[in-house]
């Protein structure tokens, strides 16, 4: 793919791959992030922001921030990832070059908890008023343990018996 | 803009003297569509309690509760889903992952009640009335989430089979394995119907998701002969899979054959915990499965085993009784020597008499029988001394060991067990024309019915409700038997109708050798009278209790000689069994 | 905040038929100064719940992130986790697909022309725009076994095949939309009041389309012709014949032609599909979903909404549920970014039509 060998030239690319047609892949490094993104948006046409997103990889230490741009005319679409580490993880922000990144890394900060330097409103709750716990989009934040602590355990029913347990159950009838 | 378009939207006054679109709700009802998802119905009778239900709906709104009425049996748990309709979201996922397709949805969505606890309940216990409803969603079984389809087993074609003693069945291949495997939804019903309760949806997930090593060691956890019942198994999980309902059972015995076919070296694959050594011994007499299998875990234990085996080689009938075709010797073999490394002893050609067996009694804290039932049920008819009646126990050994036998051109084999069809399918292969005579219906054989529709692939004629009169000579060095045909008695509800002999009607049939294989007895004349008068023998088999222990203290028995099923897993569990209760007897805590 | 300035809480209550959502708002008189948006009010957590079950048992859940049209959802999702997964989907499958999803368009199409007018105070059109959803309803009824969640996309293709007659009851029920469409025009198109109030209002500068990446009829109103269903043809859309519709007004009055556009489109489109829809078989066989592990990887899908694209970002790490599912839903960027801007400057009273306009979702901007 064309685009991916000039990202090659140019940037340090640790993982490309070429998934459709229209959706190519993109890892690089912490610092050659930015200046790639303003590279597709102002010389390659990915005039777009669609999305950003952020996966735990909670084994490795890393959260992983994924921005997904749309280059209008070629009509494709491109996801920029790199790794941030998981302990007191910051990036820069990108609002200045597409205003609606603004909401997408509050929302990031809200959920995970990157904290993304210079973005004015990252602060500001967006879904979660009055959040006590670390923050829900990580993967070790227990929903059902939570929800057992704050708003106590659901009623008892009497002899509920889950499917792992029938086995169990049964093989103890078939002892008799 | 202008007068227009204010006074256009006055026209919307029209609509007053159209008909409504709305409907006059309650006087009017509306009956939701044919596929519409509304309240449950469980057909109590067809549920088997599986729990796939519980375990596919996404809200946790199913939970598996015991029914009044309902006991749990082989094949069926005894629970039954309950719903609770404050979760329900009626997605249907249930009712497309039913197994046995008992549980389906009605069309019905209005339902009123005071309280909340009524929206909790068993469907089809609890009586709500819309029961009689037919319309509702409804599982289309080829295209709903369960495949009900085996993936069939390849074999080697009819006409090859019968020039050779080489296995018939070819095995999965790895994809094939895997697709089998994962059909398999877990519910773990088929455990209650392995005499040795090995842990099938484990070691079915394991081989699903590639881990072989890792079900091989699940199977080694109760079964030391997991490759054997791969082969031969009689398999009785598999008529109480959930999947064999509405479709085919899950291959278990194929699965399992094709698990620990992967590893040659067993040693590499096995991972076993041996305790520490004890100093107590235990005898085995008989190297079946059953003794192996005690002598196996005797062992891991820590105990000093030592295995007596009347035969040149060991195995017991899975070595002598099964033919080649069916169960390979290297393969007994592999299996054989991996539980020989764990420290057992084994004596072949030592057959207990007596007085041997009185030396084992003072030389070993602890005996198991594993002797198998090797004499010959006779037909009991006059003129069977012919010398061209044969037994089929004795003819299968023969071939086994290789020694020499004649079958001539023509073969009749007497009886309908599986025994019966390894002797007829075994003089086929070595060229005679053969006839099963078989006293009931074919469908009363107690054969595997694969195995009767092998041997009728390879040529094999079946012939229903005979019953052998007398035996005689005939020219040429030939047999003649003398026949009567059966009518079946019908002997009420729940029992096997009885052949009856119609008087007055002889038939005759003339051929090289009458093969008969209608069932063996144990031959317990080894045990000395003093041992033989205090131990219960109940119609033929030795009486054991739970533990496997005879009425004598110290004597274990298990296998053929013990149990009424007489086939290779039972006496596994019999060995594991019996295990259990030799180390509770060193303990002095025989419960 | 100065001393003549008011700040006021529109909302968490619909405005019209765009779901709980609140819009803080300071006001010099009647003309709004700064607005905020403030979501929330129905937070679910989606995302999270799907990350802690089996893929099956997302299914009954994805439909719900929007209401009014769930079959955009479990489609993107079914399409991500079939790319994942390496399924191929029978041919039939992808056309019942789009009928579903055509049809699912015009449902929300009409409700949402009823909508419009509703925000403006205009009451009969929005009960007509329910009323005869209600009959597209009864369709999906037949069809998929329930009216709102259909749960009727699966991986794999479709869950069951069309009833007998269904083809010939849509065209009927087509034809009976096409004649009273006039009436509906009738009342909203050439009423003066919807006019004069949408024509002008929320103006769009073109420049914030690519920039804020604004899609669909909000983008087609400015004049991109951005139609994901052109653009980055699935299912069967690529054998349909169409045209993207796009107006040049870039505000509310341009929104509404183009959303009045689609519908006939919509209704063109659902007679394609009945004509050339191929026979055979609708559903692949799957491996067993109660322990179907998805091979690693990660994939984009996307789809055009009523609303603009909708994508699913997914990623697998092997195991038998999703390590992350993101749902990008067009109105995070039109209900916040987009909205917070457009509404400066404008009346009070413009609120709920503005709103409308841009067709805000809530259930999508706090999956």
């Amino acid at each position: 793919m064309e685009i991916l060998d000039k990202l090659k030239e140019k940037f340090e690319i640790l993982q490309s791959q070429e998934k459709r047609e229209d959706l190519a892949l993109v890892g690089t490094t912490e610092k050659d992030l930015i200046p790639l993104l303003v590279y597709l948006k102002e010389y390659e046409g990915y005039k777009t922001l669609v999305m950003i997103s952020c996966v735990d990889w909670i084994e490795e230490g890393k959260f992983e921030l994924v921005y997904n741009l749309w280059n209008p005319s070629k009509k494709h679409n491109i996801l920029v990832k790199t790794k941030i580490p998981r302990e007191a993880p910051k990036f820069q922000t990108i609002y200045k070059i597409w205003p609606q990144a603004e909401a997408y890394e509050r929302e990031i900060h809200e959920m995970f908890g990157v904290d993304f330097e210079g973005n004015p409103t990252q602060h500001e709750e967006l879904i979660l008023e009055d959040w006590d716990d670390i923050p829900p989009m990580r993967r070790d934040f227990d929903t059902l343990k939570y929800s057992m602590e704050k708003f106590g355990e659901r009623e008892p029913k009497s002899g509920i018996i889950i499917r792992k347990q029938i086995s169990e159950q049964y093989d103890e009838w078939r002892r008799k | 803009m202008g007068l227009k378009e204010v006074l256009k939207p006055l026209g919307a006054w029209r609509q007053i003297a159209k008909r409504p679109h709305t409907i006059l709700v309650p006087k009017v009802s509306r009956e939701a569509a044919e596929r519409y998802r509304g309240f449950h119905v469980n057909d109590l009778e067809k549920c088997i309690g599986c729990g796939t239900c519980a375990a596919v709906c996404p809200n946790e709104a199913i939970d598996m509760v015991p029914v009044e009425g309902i006991e749990p049996k082989k094949g069926d748990s005894g629970f039954r889903p309950r719903i609770d309709y404050g979760r329900c979201c009626w997605c249907g996922l249930c009712v497309d992952s039913c197994p046995t397709t008992s549980l389906r949805m009605t069309n019905e969505y209005i339902w009123v009640r005071e309280t909340p606890d009524d929206f909790v309940y068993i469907p089809g216990y609890h009586i709500k009335g819309f029961e009689k409803k037919e319309k509702g969603y409804r599982k289309d079984k080829e295209h709903s989430f369960t495949d009900y389809h085996r993936v069939p087993m390849r074999e080697l074609p009819p006409e090859e089979r019968v020039e050779t003693f080489a296995e018939v069945v070819l095995g999965y291949a790895e994809e094939e394995a895997r697709r089998e495997a994962d059909r398999c939804v877990g519910c773990g019903l088929c455990i209650a119907g392995c005499p040795d309760r090995m842990h099938i949806p484990d070691y079915i997930r394991a081989i699903a998701s590639g881990e072989y090593a890792r079900s091989v060691n699940i199977m080694y956890e109760n079964n030391p002969f997991a490759e054997l019942c791969g082969k031969v198994c009689t398999r009785r999980c598999e008529s109480y899979c959930s999947l064999g309902h509405e479709g085919d059972p899950v291959a278990i015995r194929w699965l399992k054959r094709f698990a620990t076919e992967r590893f040659s070296d067993l040693k590499q694959v096995i991972k076993v915990k041996k305790a520490e050594p004890k100093d107590k011994s235990v005898g085995i007499i008989g190297a079946g499965p059953g003794g192996l299998t005690a002598a196996y875990y005797l062992a891991l234990r820590g105990y000093k085993v030592t295995v007596y085996e009347a035969m040149p080689e060991a195995g017991g009938m899975t070595m002598a009784g099964i033919p080649k075709y069916r169960f390979p010797f290297p393969s007994l073999k592999k299996q054989v020597d991996f539980i020989l490394s764990q420290g057992v002893e084994l004596k072949l050609n030592y057959f207990v008499d007596q007085e041997r067996f009185r030396e084992l009694m003072k030389k070993h804290h602890a005996i198991y029988i594993g002797v198998g039932l090797m004499k010959p049920w006779t037909l009991g008819v006059p003129g069977e001394d012919h010398p061209n009646v044969i037994y089929a126990i004795d003819f299968l050994r023969k071939i086994n060991f290789k020694e020499p036998v004649e079958v001539g051109k023509e073969v009749v084999v007497i009886g309908g067990g599986d025994v019966a069809m390894d002797a007829a399918r075994v003089s086929r292969r070595l060229g005679a024309e053969v006839t099963i005579a078989y006293r009931r219906r074919k469908v009363d054989m107690p054969a595997d019915h694969e195995e009767i529709e092998g041997a009728e692939e390879e040529g094999v004629r079946i012939w229903e409700k005979i019953i052998p009169i007398r035996v005689e000579d005939a020219p040429e060095g030939k047999v003649k038997l003398v026949y009567g045909k059966a009518k079946m008695v019908d002997q009420g509800p729940g029992k096997r109708p009885k052949p009856v002999l119609i008087e007055g009607e002889e038939y005759e049939l003339v051929v090289d050798r009458i093969i008969v294989a209608i069932g063996q007895q144990a031959d317990l004349s080894f045990l000395p009278p003093e041992i033989a008068e205090k131990m219960e023998v109940e119609r033929g088999r030795i009486k054991v209790n739970h533990r496997q222990m005879t009425s004598v203290e110290g004597i274990f028995a298990g296998g053929d000689v013990a149990n009424r099923v007489a086939d290779a897993i039972s006496a596994i569990a019999d060995g594991l069994r019996a295990v259990k209760g030799i180390e509770l007897y060193f303990q002095g805590k025989m419960d | 905040m100065s001393k003549e300035e008011v700040r006021l809480f529109i909302g968490p209550q619909h405005p019209g038929v765009t779901g709980n959502m609140s819009v803080e708002v300071l006001l010099k008189g009647d003309t709004i100064t700064w607005a905020k948006t403030h979501i929330g009010y129905l937070h679910r957590g989606f995302e999270k719940l799907m990350e802690r079950r089996i893929y099956i048992k997302s299914f009954p859940l994805v439909c719900r992130i929007c209401v009014p049209e769930p079959d955009t959802n479990e489609e993107n999702f079914a399409r991500g986790l079939e790319e994942l997964a390496g399924i191929e989907i029978p041919e039939r499958a992808k056309w019942i697909r789009t009928l579903v999803l055509e049809l699912s368009r015009l449902q929300m199409f009409i409700m949402w022309y009823g909508g419009i007018a509703g925000s403006m105070g205009l009451s009969t059109p929005v009960q007509w725009g329910i009323g005869d959803r209600d009959y597209i309803l009864d369709l999906f009824e037949e069809l998929t076994g329930g009216r709102i969640y259909h749960i009727y996309i699966m991986p794999g293709g479709v869950r069951k095949d069309l009833p007998e007659g269904f083809e010939e009851r849509v065209l009927k029920l087509m034809d009976i939309i096409e004649q009273r469409l006039p009436e509906y025009d009738e009342i909203i198109m050439e009423n003066a009041v919807v006019q004069k109030r949408l024509k002008g209002l929320a103006k769009i500068p073109r420049d914030w389309v690519d920039e804020m990446g604004i899609t669909g009829p909000v983008a087609r109103a400015c004049g991109f012709p951005y139609d994901v269903r052109k653009d980055h043809p699935y299912e069967a859309y690529p054998y349909l014949d169409f045209d993207v519709i796009t107006e040049d007004g870039c505000d509310a009055w341009a929104m509404l032609l183009v959303r009045r556009r689609e519908i006939d489109l919509s209704i063109n489109l659902i007679r394609q599909i009945i004509e050339k829809m191929p026979k055979g078989e609708f559903l692949a066989r799957l491996p067993n979903v109660l322990y179907w592990k998805i091979p690693p990887g990660e994939t984009y899908v996307k789809s055009e909404a009523t609303r603009g694209e909708f994508g699913y970002y997914m990623v697998s790490d092997g195991s038998d549920k999703p390590r992350r599912v993101h749902v990008n839903g067009p109105s995070f960027v039109h209900g916040i970014t987009l909205l917070e801007r457009l509404l400066v400057g404008q009346n009070i009273a413009d609120v709920a039509p503005i709103m409308v306009s841009l067709q805000t979702c809530p259930p999508e901007m706090e999956r």
